[in-house]
């Protein structure tokens, strides 16, 4: 698989000691050798004041990002003291929970929280391909140098193509952390993160050039380390996707970017534009994607803010049963008529969806087609009915989707095989909008917008107490006032219980997600983005095939401690404050789980689920 | 099929032209009344309908604004199939999209309706100092095609609404509509069900 040295890998054997290899490799790393990645140019005067501005404005944020990490961390540990006295009460039953939840499916040990990291000192860096974050060392260190950055929530992200003026022989382009590059397989190129594909002609041949060389061998080079740069490669028939990057991110998690931007090619032009190569392997396909450099541009930005481009799971937005039931129905309703998917949908979250028969929708083409659908304003104009490929579920055919704004963030995508439905689907949304209006669902759906979703601060002390229809949104009243048994009065701004800072809860059965809110001291998109990447170091240990599959992992660095859980039934991701105390921490995760289950009726799309026919 | 009712008429409408030319600017101007600078490219097709009243009668536009971007070239049947009228549109700075309007208009005389107003639209009149196609040759183009021209400017709204009535005026009225050829105007299926979007 992978090496660490400078040097290439390739699936199998590195039986391919050879000039030319060596060649190409050291082409691309004097392509790469000025993107420093160690620290700030110290001078980075004049040349490109925009990058310079930039970059100045992400040191500002990282130091106060650091002092905020300070506060908290003091105040966490004080807190953890609390905790564990008021949790004292119930944490025997909850141990025997966890006991039973681990036993099936692991052989050898029947509960183990693997401890990998604890032991060594909070500020070593990475070992075991666990590479701690070191974002304190070097401002903008996991930035994308000029990235705008995004809370995620607000939505302030600029779209289309950033910097279109850039080439290879820019400064500004050599120091992006993050590059993506689709070509062709005669070194064509096809699309670039940043910069003008069309003048980035000699650099597409030189990745061409080791493609191309060690297919010729029989072989598939797969990644590349250069220094602290990866290059990750992907081979999809004549299209080649390539990733160059020093944000550390594992192999896996890139491979898998990769091969999400490969669908989302696929989702605008279908599989059949191979054809084209097979005509003339000289074709120039970025015609083909006129338009749509927001598209991919959104695409990459969500690998740095949306955990279902690694969990490979759909989330939903929060609602109450009976309205997403109602939701459901109507939609069932018109499904038969020539539908063979109906989905609600508010920006990137499920309100709710359901298929034909027994057609089923993969959670990855439901993030395609909502990134699609969001970072294209031409269908906020007005409806539209356009051609859709769903990689996942037939990639050599469009299918025709109808797309309709009720509002600035709340869509329905109506989608049939028949090119000439249009009428129909447009008849169909008209009584789809009457339900929603009647029902009041619109306005449920800007609500749960304002309410948001789990917040850790809410974390009930005893959730199996505190379940039940009762409270209006997520078994909480709202605005929260009632402090008797939630220790939330006593962790206000602090982080919430036994310094949970954050959670993934992610539903197999359901193939859904649920994360919650980001609250202090997680507030920064800097930090959000910090721990996301972690999280998905964390995912993609859990789901190393050669070391794991875990069941548990505990590991403590100088930013959290992290802790990971998976059972047949759920995974579950939790970040803690880093010196959160163990069997505190495992407690926490325990009541997070049961707070989950509690709501599930409101956080999950149960039931109406194709996936589980 | 009962497409007309007394005097309004539901006449279904598409424009083509190459990518940029204004297609979208065109319709949002009319159906809408505003223009923007950053208009962005259009996916697939986009929908619009609206009213006009002509000649004590009243035509319903149900307009199709594709995507001049290559990709969705192929896929033009599935939106000029059936259509009352067509509005070729062109940028008159760009020799380029003025060449694309001929393809477009060749394609409709070939595959459309031979009954089909067609209009041709030199776009972007407000830019005077980058023209690249003279009205002259546009209009010698359209007379030679059987096609009506007008320069249109989505920005400053010259002609715009000029054009759609223009179309409307010379839609066929209730007779012709009544042959069998029945693709004058728009073919649609579940006539009767329709009543509330017209509301
Ligand atoms: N000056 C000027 N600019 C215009 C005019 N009409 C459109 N534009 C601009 O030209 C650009 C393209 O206009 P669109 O309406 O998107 O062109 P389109 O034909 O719909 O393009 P596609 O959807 O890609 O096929 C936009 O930036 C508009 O602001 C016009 O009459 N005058
Ligand atoms: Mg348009």
């Amino acid at each position: 698989m992978t090496t660490d040295s400078n040097s290439s890998s390739s699936e199998s054997d590195d039986q391919n000691p050879n000039s030319n290899i060596d060649q190409s490799l050291d082409a691309i790393e004097n392509q790469l050798a000025s993107i420093s990645m160690s620290s700030h140019p110290p001078t980075a005067t004049s040349l490109d004041e925009d990058v310079v501005d930039e970059e100045n404005e992400e040191e500002e944020e990282e130091e106060e990002v650091e002092e905020e990490k300070l506060v908290s961390s003091v105040n966490g540990s004080l807190n953890e003291e609390i905790v564990a006295a008021q949790a004292k009460v119930d944490s025997i039953e909850h141990e025997q929970h966890i006991e039973t939840n681990c036993k099936p499916g692991s052989s050898s040990s029947s509960f183990a929280w693997r401890d990998t990291t604890e032991a060594e000192p909070p500020l070593s860096p990475s070992s075991s391909g666990y590479a701690g974050e070191r974002g304190s060392t070097s401002g903008g260190d996991d930035d994308d140098i000029g990235e705008v950055e995004h809370d995620g929530v607000l939505g302030q992200w600029v779209s289309g193509k950033r910097h279109p003026d850039e080439d290879d022989a820019s400064v500004s382009w050599r120091k992006r952390k993050k590059h993506f590059f689709i070509l062709s397989h005669s070194g064509k190129p096809i699309y670039s993160r940043y910069g003008d594909e069309h003048k980035l002609a000699g650099f597409s041949a030189t990745l061409q050039a080791i493609i191309s060389f060690v297919e010729n061998g029989g072989d598939r080079v797969k990644l590349v380390r250069a220094g602290k740069h990866q290059v990750v490669f992907l081979v999809k028939g004549p299209i080649y996707l390539v990733c160059i990057s020093c944000t550390e991110e594992p192999y896996e998690s890139l491979k898998g970017q990769l091969e999400l931007l490969y669908g989302q090619l696929i989702l605008i032009l279908t599989k059949s534009v191979n054809r084209c190569f097979e005509k003339n392997p000289k074709f120039d396909m970025t015609s083909l994607l006129g338009g749509t450099d927001a598209v991919f541009s959104s695409l990459i930005h969500s690998f740095s803010w949306n955990p279902a481009t690694f969990l490979h799971a759909y989330s939903c937005l929060p609602l109450a049963y009976t309205t997403r039931q109602a939701v459901g129905a109507i939609l069932q309703d018109v499904a038969g008529s020539g539908i063979l998917f109906a989905l609600l949908m508010c920006k990137h979250k499920v309100i709710s969806l359901v298929g034909a028969q027994k057609a089923s929708l993969h959670p990855d083409d439901i993030l395609l087609l909502s990134n699609f659908i969001t970072s294209s304003e031409s269908f906020r104009t007005s409806e539209s009915f356009s051609p859709i490929c769903l990689p996942r579920y037939n990639p050599m055919a469009f299918l025709y989707g109808y797309v309709h704004y009720f509002d600035v963030d709340t869509y329905l995508i109506l989608l049939t095989t028949s090119s000439d439905a249009f009428y129909n689907l447009k008849d169909s949304r008209i009584r789809i909008e009457t339900v929603l209006l009647k029902s009041n669902v619109l306005s449920e759906v800007q609500r749960s917008m304002l309410d948001g979703g789990m917040r850790i601060e809410d974390l009930p002390v005893d959730p199996t107490s505190r379940a039940g229809p009762m409270y209006p949104h997520l078994g909480l009243p709202r605005p929260a006032t009632d402090s008797s048994g939630r220790i939330r009065d006593a962790h206000v701004g602090i982080g919430g219980p036994a310094g949970l800072w954050h959670f993934i809860y992610r539903s197999i059965y359901h193939d859904q997600f649920v994360a919650s809110e980001f609250s202090a001291p997680i507030n920064s998109s800097r930090q959000q983005k910090r721990l996301y990447r972690a999280y998905q170091r964390l995912y993609s240990s859990m789901h190393d095939k050669g070391m794991g599959p875990y069941k548990t992992q505990f590991r403590r660095d100088e930013n959290y401690v992290l802790l990971s859980w998976v059972t047949q039934d759920f995974e579950l991701y939790a970040a803690f404050d880093p010196l959160a105390d163990k069997a505190l921490a495992i407690k926490t995760c325990n009541r997070v789980c049961q707070w989950v289950k509690n709501v599930e009726n409101e956080i999950f799309l149960l039931g109406a689920s194709p996936f589980s026919w | 099929m009962a497409n007309m009712s007394h005097n309004n008429l539901n006449a279904k409408l598409v424009l083509l032209g190459d990518m940029g030319a204004g297609k979208s600017s065109l319709v949002i101007r009319f159906v809408k009344g505003q223009f923007l600078e950053f208009q962005e490219s259009t996916i697939g097709a986009a929908f619009f309908s609206q009213t006009l009243a002509v000649n004590n009668a009243t035509v319903k536009f149900e307009i199709w604004d594709t995507a001049g971007q290559e990709r969705y070239h192929s896929l033009a049947p599935m939106y000029y199939r059936g259509a009352a009228a067509a509005i070729i549109v062109f940028d008159i700075t760009s020799t380029d999209s003025f060449e694309r309007a001929k393809k477009w208009v060749q394609e409709l005389q070939k595959q459309g309706n031979p009954n089909m107003v067609m209009a041709l639209a030199g776009n972007k009149a407000d830019l005077e100092d980058k023209r690249k196609v003279t009205a002259e040759e546009a209009r010698i183009y359209a007379e030679e095609n059987g096609l009506f021209f007008m320069e249109t400017s989505a920005k400053t709204a010259v002609n715009v609404n000029d054009m759609f009535y223009e179309i409307a005026k010379r839609l066929p009225r209730a007779q012709t509509s009544q042959n069998p050829a029945g693709m004058v105007l728009v073919d649609r299926p579940a006539e009767g069900s329709r009543s509330s979007c017209c509301a």
